[in-house]
């Protein structure tokens, strides 16, 4: 007889090892699990780990959909997912995925609760009554109606989960459901989920990139690599490993990290916390056995003066349905500068970036790039002297080769034949793609393809560089890899401009920080100001760095100021 | 963003169900082909458009359809006015055609063409059935509301898939533009200047487009099939639906009247001749 105190089992994975067809790799190797009813387990790991396999299989679509070579065995409710067919598992298992358009498939709101409820022959009266609940438990009442088209990012988030309620799974599966959302719309999502499983005590299965969340959030903590189980546990024994994190390529929540450091540098012997209050808790502990001594050399961004290379003058902006973009926007931008531009999705940040490539023209006001209007220039001429490098590198290759690729843009600007050559082995060389010369962009892994996007660009050899939302559904080393590169052009005396929701990425990065919101530019100050300017990030939905919110802890405890610190090794620091 | 067009007004059109109207639209359909009387033609045609802009069709769109049509519409008076000899001749039973006017001998190449009344009446004819064609659909589909015509369709006995690829299709073509919207963008951005090109150009810089777009419908594609996995999706038509597709006597009304249209016009073409191209009217 089963203990009653135990909490049931709704999913029991046994050995469970599986291989895609024509791959020669297992993707998940001797994987053994049991997801309790009620709890949070939170997934994490590099990407190539397995997590979204492990998610799949939870449904039974791993194998039944994809085929393969499948080992061990998957129970979901004690229904066998080889020997019952997917619609009969997925009355028990709820699925969210990443992409938030694609997962939406009807033409309204309620006609994508039904969607699933209707598959599995759910009578219309039922339907009609677990429409409104599923809605109200993910607040999306009143939009029964509206096309899935005219949801923000986290409102389209938030009914997948509605969908995914409506069939009263007995656990609901999450494969990085914010990854490609702002700071709001991953805050609500959160929000959701951790209602739902402590309100209505719903299982969660969560994989997600998001540290600081998932430790805050999540009950135990599953690390996958290279498809094999490396450790599972509760949060605060999982994320303050720090080594076992950074050997699998994850990014600590920035507490833990701090702490880590900390005892690193002082030898203090205290125990890493992973959540926020735990830290502020520790941060208490840890000055009264250590000595806080302020650095006195931090370093500083150097202002930029002199000519600008790019300025907006009074920029204003509204789009032919009405909505004001811009509002008077005012600013300059000078030779060698490193800046970094936050803001929701709305706020205008990609509006403003726009005009500098005369992607978009001035309702009102002037934007100048080298003292020319941008308006008197075609894209094509501003592209010679302005990069840019959006979000999705897939979106960006059109040739049959990674050769013809760099070659593209020379070729079209008419350079002569031996100077389209010269300029793409350069190309090339500096992203190192040399020996890739010949193969199709394609064929190369994605962080791969967005090195041969930034070679194409880098051939036209442009001043300026916009990198638009490169970290954003990339992990960890995807995202530093990136920033690396834009770290490297830099150095070469490139302007930079990377566009990011990621702030806790920045601060080896960029030197100064314009903060957008509502079409206005809330802030322009170096990082260590803007960073600190906690209560105005706040106040646009921006998340400030667990590091900076420590700092700012550390302050007051000390009742004094202190320099605006802006990461766990710098914070770390004061404590040596 | 792109959406599907639905019209605004309530009106008789929008309480009917959809099964009537796909009955209209396919008796419309089966006689504007049937019929070669211009004159025929153009009251179906007109009839077909005051009935459109009575249900709401924006005007706008009516006007756009025809501006696109227009290059056709002169190219189909242009050929049957000119160079349709025999089958007027057929149909007309005459041996020489009614000149309406002549192309001056010494232009060159068309220099002594002649258009004839009967080649230049069956242009109209086969231009007001293109109209009546192109009009019907507005008038069936635009009124209806995308929920209701699925139930409707598949109430018609018209297989779930189908029904089902209709309505995804309205849901990622928005997606499908936005993608294209910046597949261009990344171009131009790669000193592509669009502006500066003719029309051979262009076509190949849209062929260049389909590459990743291709890549990316595949890709987007097989998320749907593991969305719809999921969401236990097996295509089959056992399934319930929230919408309901019912039919009130206005619905059986419509049905019969368009039967006995139908079998009025056939009686009227062939006892008649009536809607003929060399019938009485």
């Amino acid at each position: 007889m089963s203990d009653p105190t135990t909490p049931k089992i709704i999913a029991r994975l046994e050995n469970v090892s599986y291989m895609y067809p024509r791959s020669p790799n297992l993707v998940l190797t001797n994987i053994s699990l049991e997801i309790h009813q009620g709890e949070f387990l939170g997934i994490i790991g590099p990407t190539g780990a397995g997590k979204t396999t492990l998610c799949l299989a939870l449904n039974g679509i791993v194998p039944q959909f994809y085929g393969g070579r499948f080992f061990g065995s998957v129970h979901i409710a004690g229904l066998d997912t080889l020997e019952h067919k997917i619609s009969a598992v997925a009355s028990h298992v709820g699925e969210v995925f990443e992409d938030p358009e694609t997962q939406l498939i009807s033409t309204s709101v309620e006609n994508e609760v039904a969607f699933a409820l209707e598959n599995l022959l759910i009578p219309r009266d039922e339907i009609m009554a677990r429409i409104p609940r599923a809605l109200a438990a993910v607040r999306l009442e009143g939009m029964e109606k509206k096309h899935p088209a005219e949801l923000s990012g986290g409102q389209k988030q938030r009914l997948a989960i509605a969908s995914a309620l409506a069939i009263q799974p007995d656990m609901l599966v999450l494969d990085e459901p914010t990854s490609q959302l702002d700071p709001v719309g991953s805050q609500e999502v959160f929000a959701t989920v951790r209602e739902l499983n402590q309100t209505l005590g719903m299982t969660i299965v969560m994989a997600s990139h998001a540290s600081e969340e998932m430790a805050e959030y999540t009950n135990r903590i599953l690390l996958l690599s290279r498809g094999e189980q490396v450790a599972i546990g509760s949060p605060d024994d999982i994320y303050s490993q720090i080594e076992l994190l950074i050997r699998n390529d994850l990014r600590p929540p920035q507490v833990a990290s701090t702490f880590y450091s900390i005892c690193q540098r002082s030898g203090y012997h205290g125990k890493i916390p992973v959540k926020m209050r735990d830290g502020v808790t520790e941060l208490k502990r840890v000055r009264q056995q250590v000595q806080v001594t302020p650095p006195e050399n931090l370093s500083q961004a150097i202002p930029h003066s002199g000519e600008p290379l790019i300025s907006v003058k009074d920029l204003k902006h509204v789009y032919p349905d009405g909505t004001e973009a811009l509002h008077g926007i005012t600013l300059n931008i000078y030779e060698g500068e490193y800046i970094l531009i936050i803001g929701q999705n709305g706020a205008g940040k990609s509006t403003l970036v726009k005009h500098f490539l005369n992607l978009l023209k001035p309702t009102q006001g002037v934007v100048e790039v080298g003292g020319a209007n941008t308006e008197q220039l075609s894209v094509s001429e501003l592209a010679r002297r302005i990069g840019y490098v959006a979000q999705n590198p897939d979106t960006q290759i059109f040739n049959a080769t990674v050769g013809e690729e760099v070659s593209f843009a020379l070729n079209n600007l008419g350079f002569p034949a031996d100077e389209v050559e010269r300029r793409t082995v350069e190309g090339l060389e500096s992203m190192g793609l040399l020996e890739a010369r010949h193969q199709h962009p394609l064929s190369l892994p994605k962080g791969d393809r967005a090195r041969v996007v930034i070679a194409a660009i880098l051939a036209m050899k442009p001043e300026i560089i916009i990198f638009d939302e490169p970290t954003t559904g990339q992990d960890y080393r995807g995202a530093r890899y990136i920033l690396d590169i834009s770290r490297e052009l830099h150095k070469m005396g490139k302007t930079v401009i990377v566009i990011t929701h990621h702030l806790y990425l920045m601060p080896d990065y960029a030197e100064r920080v314009l903060v957008m919101g509502k079409g206005t530019l809330l802030l322009d100050a170096p990082i260590r100001e803007a960073f600190h300017a906690v209560d105005l990030l706040k106040s646009t939905y921006l998340t400030p760095p667990q590091a900076v919110l420590l700092t700012q802890e550390l302050s007051q405890l000390e009742g004094r100021p202190l320099p605006a610190l802006l990461t766990p090794d710098e914070l770390a620091g004061v404590f040596a | 963003m792109l959406k599907f067009q639905t019209v605004e007004r309530d009106s008789f059109y929008t309480r009917l169900d959809f099964r009537p109207k796909l009955l209209m639209m396919a008796i419309i359909t089966v006689i504007a082909f049937i019929w070669e009387s211009p004159f025929m033609q153009f009251w179906l045609a007109a009839i077909i458009l005051a009935a459109a802009l009575t249900a709401g069709v924006k005007p706008s769109y009516i006007r756009l359809v025809i501006t696109v049509m227009i290059p056709f519409y002169i190219l189909l008076l242009v050929t049957h006015g000119f160079f349709n000899i025999d089958q007027v001749k057929a149909l007309t039973g005459k041996s020489t055609l009614t000149p309406l006017f002549t192309i001056p001998e010494d232009w060159w190449l068309i220099g002594g063409a002649v258009m004839s009344r009967e080649g230049f009446a069956y242009g109209l004819n086969v231009i007001f059935k293109t109209l009546t064609l192109t009009l019907i659909i507005p008038l069936g589909v635009f009124t209806t509301d995308v929920d209701t015509m699925t139930v409707g369709m598949v109430r018609a006995r018209i297989p779930y898939k189908i029904a089902f690829i209709f309505t995804a299709t309205l849901r990622f073509f928005p997606l499908l533009f936005q993608e294209i919207g910046t597949i261009i963008e990344a171009q131009r951005l790669r000193g592509l200047a669009m502006e500066k090109m003719g029309p051979v150009k262009r076509v190949r810089v849209y062929a260049k487009v389909a590459v990743p777009l291709i890549l990316g419908a595949m890709v987007k594609s097989q998320h749907l099939e593991v969305v719809l996995q999921s969401k236990a999706f097996s295509g089959s038509a056992i399934r319930t639906y929230l919408h309901e597709s019912v039919l009130h006597t206005i619905d059986y009304v419509l049905m019969v009247f368009m039967i006995l249209l139908f079998i009025t016009a056939i009686v009227l073409y062939i006892v008649y001749g009536i809607g003929t191209f060399a019938g009485p009217i």
